[in-house]
């Protein structure tokens, strides 16, 4: 039985064995995007590729066999920028967004395709749940956010941009007309007690995600009245107190103490504040230099000093967000930056590294042409952008609401979630804009076959699905056509996926190691 | 209702099978017929055979030969040679483009009339540039000429270069005279390039001539004589064994020569030596015998010495003097010595040692010791074996191959039949691209012809009970089938996709049986190495690469043409020598070794020997043996461009390096060559080519790097000034303009030639160009009598 040694752990194997295997049996992760226990070796991603001792170039393991006494080296730099350079080889060639546009460029990150899936479908409080996921004053911003997500939004070009942010003011405000309006799920408390300084955009979106990961929260407040920047500065139709009042009664529902009348450095020190909680927020908009320094924190240009990676303040309990750090124009970017200090927030307290939450990687197609959108139009509504008829103040109606909703292309992947690219592009830093060149394969989008999508423009060619499709005995199934840069898989003498895949169109789409072939989701 | 009759379709499949091995040989047949691949036709495919729409429509859209839609009545191929290349093929494709109304983007005129195409390499680089137009073949065409071409095809459209009839017609010419050399001869080379500048109709000439007049004398046709520069060339070898060389022969010279050397005899007889000269000058006119004179070299003369002298045949022996067909002559001169030898005398074994003793080397281009390969073969146990005689000679500039197959047909079946023997095959394959329509015809006439004589055949072999079968194989266009891997693929009817080794061939290779695969030349040499001895082979050439190598001696050299030298000559004996060196008034700035694997290797190093080790030290390779000399006129980091933009389209597009990475190599080049270059491109481009080299999983992506980084290496300074937005060499369109200087006389016959009407028309006026409309194509520059157009940077 040969004996393998790879990154210095020895393993007798079974004849016939490829590296690969070896490795994953010694636990050893080894990307590889083209490789199916079920296939023969396509050889095609080369990000599997490995230092074999005494061989010249680098090889795939998932087509090496192991020999006896072969010394393999997994993690070297060699292997490592060989790897990271395949990815970006085949993020160049790689037409799509992990993520829409929108949701990418929405400070908060809101699931905003989801949201509109669900009010496209009447489920509003479905997407009032999606909305709350990241955005805790949904009202609020529903009618003072300058939306860049709609700045984004690929409809820009096709009709006018899905007006996402009447939208989302939309499902808000049905649900601050129930009697009981929406309160997520709490994670059991745990007798971590938080303050939070300041009840602007930043405090209150801190203190709804800090209650509802089961810590005590209380808000302190210099002035008589909560709301902090977002009250008083807007005209009275833009932003009704009793929309921000309803928001605030909702975060208080959740469990968050309130107490007006308390100002740092008065009622308030921070001393006292780090003997009672065990952690402190200071979310106390713009300040002066030497105030910071009086409460015995480091200040810079701007405000409060923190480390950006974390957002804690020179004293480790402390924290500090929002119009504190650096002015702030737009309320969207305070109501972001709460919710993410409000997860380092947890962290602290209960013990974890800090690591503020990122959307990981995601590559982005940049503009594409109305040619280019054509086969995504197609599954979205065609009119034109639509302003309510009730006017700005107004709103939308349900209906309105729904068939604007239905507007949205959906641009996100829908195999985010387990896309073989995406992972290890992840994982080893992949730079998807190092190399910039046209795209091989055509913009395209089959929605033809009842179970799978079919979108060339982010295959990699790796040819697992033709393989799936001819051990399925497939009458068409699928091929390569072409060769070199323009290979292409799909249905061969012209055929449509639907005919191409009449069995193995599940199969395919699962193993697909990208959105290429991609089932067809119910979410 | 199907718009084509599929009677044909039908035909072919009882005719070629129903196998997936038959796929690729039923969808030539098709594609010959229906001039392209009907989807009625492929269809009536995947039901009548066991051939699947996707193995079809991979096959279909993988080779180059195949269309998939209907083509215009004519075909112009435009070749893309590397020689073709920086004698100006692009400007002539662009000509041809504007000539018949043929848009960027569509490939076919609107009248339907004429379809333009690109090929990789046609191997006629000393005719380059080189167009062919259905049979027709078109040398040294220039974007002036392209009308000229068009109207000369257009006056004959179905004439053509005939294959091979000459040949056919007398299979036995010089049969029963074995008292070689001194019976005189008159030789008519009829290779491929001799074809194409009307070698075939001078023989008919010559033939009828020395009939006509009763000349003691034979008219023979004899294979590639190698001075391809002087092609239709022809050689008389005279009674007293004097050989005297004619370069440029037209018919009109035809009988002027016979009477120069042969006076009939009848005529001797009845006139005596004086009488005869009267009558010359009454029977040959005088132009013509002037012509004669001034065409006729003779051997001692110093370009053709200088050409020849170096020079050392060992798979070319009997170049120039020996029909390819004339299998009585090649048997008279040793020809079957070898495999007879090896069939009554020796065992596979000491075969295998006395190849191994030769030290002979793969001469595709890697340089793998033959004899160990064969050793590999031969110890696989396996019921079948296969040997696959490699001649996808795939390189643009790269025409040796070819030239051994049309000359030499019986020596490589002779040195497969060894190889068979050694490693215990009974089944060999020819795989021989489709471009070489001559190889494959005289190929498959001599294996008809060794069977048909009772030499080789499935029941034996030379008397002995060793069968072997002779097949041949056409390639269907795709440069990565030299690949041995992909060529088995292809062999098997798939993609000619490359796979990993090891499995090596020699354990798994045709069907899962063990496969030797060697390359044309190499099976060329195992002949003589068997009848002359290892030892002899062995002491030519140098200690590590031994014997003789040919070469396509082909781009900006004066006498360009093939040739055979010992391992170990240096560069500059082989491009000054035997060349002679570069065009007067031009310098000698590169020689690009081995296509699009190999490197540009530097005047200032042309000491550096040639042979395996030293190239690979200067980072080029010996590759199959393509020779491209550039001169001061060539850019090279187009050059560079030039050799990417092949293998990125040659790439069969498996694993990412290859596929992706090559394209982004070129989309940086392409930069630079427009002009939008920046300086961390070089360093980009480095770090491209470093990782495509080692993360590529076949030889063709492993070596497309080369091009690029034997140019950055030795003309950095090149690379930079594009990026400062100067092409040194005045060839990057973007980077460049023409002017008219104050040598113009005003003579218009540039305004006149302009295709684009960018030059008024000013007589007795200095010209000027409207840059704005100027295309580029150098028509005007050529066209110019006081060479008063010069190429000047682009004002920015």
């Amino acid at each position: 039985m040969p004996v393998i040694t790879i990154d210095h752990q020895e393993l007798e194997v079974a004849p016939g064995t490829t590296v690969l295997q070896a490795a994953r049996r010694l636990g050893i992760e080894i990307p590889a995007l083209c490789h199916r226990d079920e296939c023969s070796a396509n050889t095609s991603c080369m990000c599997c590729v490995v230092k074999v001792a005494g061989a010249k170039s680098l090889l795939p393991s998932c087509a090496t066999v192991v020999t006896d006494g072969m010394v393999v080296e997994s993690e070297t730099e060699e292997v490592y920028e060989a790897r990271r350079t395949a990815l970006e080889l085949l993020l160049s060639d790689h037409v799509g967004d992990c993520i829409a546009p929108c949701m990418m460029y929405c400070p908060p990150n809101m699931d905003i395709s989801q949201m509109l899936r669900h009010i496209a479908r009447g489920e509003f409080d479905r997407a009032l749940a999606v909305v709350k996921e990241d955005i805790a004053l949904p009202a609020v911003l529903g009618r003072v956010c300058n939306a860049p997500c709609e700045a984004a939004c690929r409809r820009r070009e096709a009709g006018g941009a899905v007006s996402i942010c009447l939208l989302k003011r939309f499902v808000a405000d049905v649900d601050l007309a129930l009697e009981n309006p929406y309160l997520p799920e709490k994670t059991p408390a745990d007798g971590k007690r938080v303050a939070v300084v300041g009840s602007g955009p930043a405090g209150l979106s801190a203190a709804y995600y800090i209650a509802r990961a089961g810590h005590e929260c209380v808000v302190y407040e210099r002035e008589a009245v909560l709301g902090g920047g977002l009250r008083g500065t807007f005209a009275p139709e833009v932003l009704p107190d009793s929309v921000l009042d309803g928001e605030i009664a909702v975060i208080e529902r959740l469990g968050v103490r309130f107490e007006c009348g308390q100002a740092l450095g008065e009622q308030l020190d921070l001393d006292g504040l780090c003997d009672r909680f065990d952690a402190v927020l200071l979310a106390v908009g713009p300040v002066e230099r030497g105030v910071i320094e009086g409460w015995g924190l480091k200040a810079d240009s701007k405000g409060i000093k923190i480390d950006p990676a974390t957002y804690q303040a020179s004293r480790a309990q402390v924290f500090a967000v929002g119009g504190a750090l650096r002015p702030l124009k737009f309320a969207v970017r305070s109501v972001a930056a709460g919710k993410v200090v409000a997860a380092c927030i947890d962290q602290f307290v209960t013990g974890r590294p800090i690591q503020a939450p990122d959307l990981g990687f995601n590559t982005k197609v940049g503009k594409l042409s109305i040619e280019q959108l054509q086969d995504f139009l197609l599954r979205a509504r065609a009119e034109d952008r639509s302003e309510p008829v009730e006017g700005l103040v107004g709103g939308y109606t349900a209906d309105e609401a729904r068939a604007e909703a239905e507007r949205c292309m959906h641009c996100e992947c829908s195999a985010v979630a387990d896309c073989l690219l995406r992972k290890y592009s992840g994982l080893y830093s992949a730079d998807a804009k190092r190399f910039k060149g046209e795209f091989g394969r055509p913009i395209r989008l089959q929605t033809g076959h009842p179970k799978i999508f079919f979108e060339p423009g982010k295959c990699i060619a790796c040819g697992i699905c033709v393989q799936i499709a001819n051990a399925a005995g497939e009458a068409l199934g699928l091929t390569f056509i072409g060769r070199g840069f323009q290979v292409r898989v799909d249905v061969p003498l012209g055929g449509s996926i639907a005919e191409g895949l009449m069995k193995a169109g599940e199969a395919c789409a699962k193993a697909c190691p990208t959105g290429a072939l991609d089932l067809k989701s119910e979410t | 209702m199907s718009e084509v009759d599929l009677g044909f379709v039908d035909e072919s499949i009882e005719r070629l099978g129903r196998k997936q091995e038959a796929a690729i040989p039923i969808l030539q047949a098709i594609q010959d017929h229906y001039r392209y691949l009907p989807d009625d036709a492929l269809r009536r495919l995947t039901e009548k055979t066991e051939i699947s729409a996707s193995t079809l429509e991979g096959i279909a859209s993988f080779y180059d030969m195949f269309r998939r839609k209907p083509v215009g009545q004519y075909i112009v191929r435009i070749c893309h040679g590397t020689a073709c290349h920086v004698k100006g093929s692009p400007l002539v494709e662009e000509a041809f483009r504007r000539s018949l109304d043929i848009r960027k983007g569509t490939d076919t005129a609107p009248d339907g009339r004429f379809t333009i195409e690109g090929v990789a390499c046609m191997g006629c680089c000393t005719l380059a540039p080189a167009v062919q137009i259905e049979s027709s073949t078109f040398g040294h065409v220039t974007p002036g000429n392209v009308d000229n071409v068009l109207h000369d095809f257009l006056l004959h459209p179905d004439k053509g270069a005939p294959g091979a009839e000459a040949l056919e017609g007398s299979p036995r010419s010089g049969d029963g005279a074995a008292t070689d050399g001194l019976v005189p001869e008159i030789r008519v080379g009829l290779g491929s390039c001799c074809m194409v500048k009307g070698s075939n109709s001078l023989y008919t000439e010559l033939k009828q001539t020395v009939q006509r007049l009763k000349a003691p004398v034979e008219v023979k046709a004899v294979g590639c004589v190698g001075m391809c520069h002087r092609t239709p060339m022809i050689e008389v070898l005279e009674p007293n064994g004097r050989s005297v060389f004619y370069d440029d022969v037209t018919i009109a010279h035809v009988e002027a020569l016979v009477w120069n050397h042969f006076r009939p005899e009848s005529m001797w007889r009845r006139l005596g030596h004086h009488a005869s000269r009267l009558i010359d000058r009454f029977l040959v006119e005088e132009t013509a015998a002037a012509q004669v004179e001034r065409h006729a070299l003779d051997i001692r003369d110093p370009s053709v010495s200088a050409f020849l002298d170096k020079q050392k045949h060992v798979v070319t022996e009997h170049f120039g003097n020996a029909n390819p067909m004339d299998l009585t002559e090649y048997q008279r001169r040793g020809g079957f010595f070898a495999l007879r030898k090896c069939l009554a005398e020796l065992t596979p074994d000491s075969v295998i040692e006395e190849v191994l003793a030769s030290g002979l080397r793969g001469r595709g281009g890697a340089g793998f010791p033959t004899g160990r390969k064969w050793r590999l073969v031969a110890d696989s146990k396996a019921e079948r074996k296969y040997v696959i005689c490699n001649g996808d000679e795939g390189d643009p500039g790269a025409f040796m191959d070819r030239m051994l197959l049309e000359s030499f047909p019986y020596r490589i079946i002779e040195g497969m039949a060894i190889a068979a023997v050694a490693v215990g095959a009974h089944e060999a394959v020819f795989y021989i691209r489709h471009e070489y329509p001559l190889a494959v015809q005289r190929v498959r006439e001599a294996i008809r012809r060794c069977q048909a004589m009772g030499l080789i055949g499935p029941e034996g072999m030379l008397g002995h009970d060793y069968g072997l079968t002779l097949s041949i194989m056409e390639g269907a266009g795709a440069f990565v089938c030299g690949e041995e891997t992909a060529l088995i693929a292809s062999v098997e009817g798939k993609r000619g996709m490359p796979r990993l080794r090891p499995p090596y061939p020699a354990q798994s290779g045709l069907w899962g049986q063990p496969t030797l695969v060697n390359n044309v030349e190499t099976l060329a040499a195992v002949p003589w190495v068997i009848r002359n001895g290892a030892e002899k082979f062995a002491s030519i050439g140098t200690e590590k690469s031994k014997g003789t190598k040919v070469f396509a001696l082909a781009g900006k050299v004066m006498r360009g043409g093939l040739i055979e030298v010992p391992m170990g000559l240096t560069i500059r004996e082989i491009v000054e020598e035997i060349g002679g060196g570069v065009m007067p008034g031009r310098t000698f700035k590169a020689v690009q070794i081995g296509g699009p694997s190999g490197g540009c290797v530097p005047a200032s190093m042309q000491h550096i020997t040639v042979d395996f080790e030293a190239l690979a030290e200067v980072g080029a390779i010996m590759g199959s043996g393509g020779l491209v000399v550039l001169d001061d006129t060539d850019c090279m980091v187009d050059v560079a461009r030039y050799f990417l933009q092949f293998t990125q389209d040659q790439s069969c597009g498996k694993c990412t390096f290859c596929r992706v990475g090559t394209r982004r190599m070129l989309d940086i080049l392409n930069r630079i060559c427009a002009g939008e270059g920046k300086p961390a491109d070089l360093d980009e481009l480095e770090f491209l080519a470093r990782q495509v080299k080692a993360g590529s999983l076949c030889g063709l992506g492993m070596t497309a790097p080369n091009p690029i980084v034997t140019t950055l290496r030795y003309f950095r300074d090149e690379y930079e000034a594009h990026l400062q937005g100067r092409c040194p060499a005045g060839k990057c369109t973007d980077l460049i303009e023409y002017r008219v200087t104050d040598q113009c006389i005003g003579c218009t016959i540039c305004a006149q030639q302009c295709p684009v009407d960018a030059i008024p028309l000013t007589p007795y006026r200095r010209h000027v160009i409207d840059t704005t409309l100027c295309t580029r194509c150098d028509v005007c520059r050529q066209a110019c009598p006081e060479n008063a157009i010069e190429v000047t940077d682009r004002c920015r």
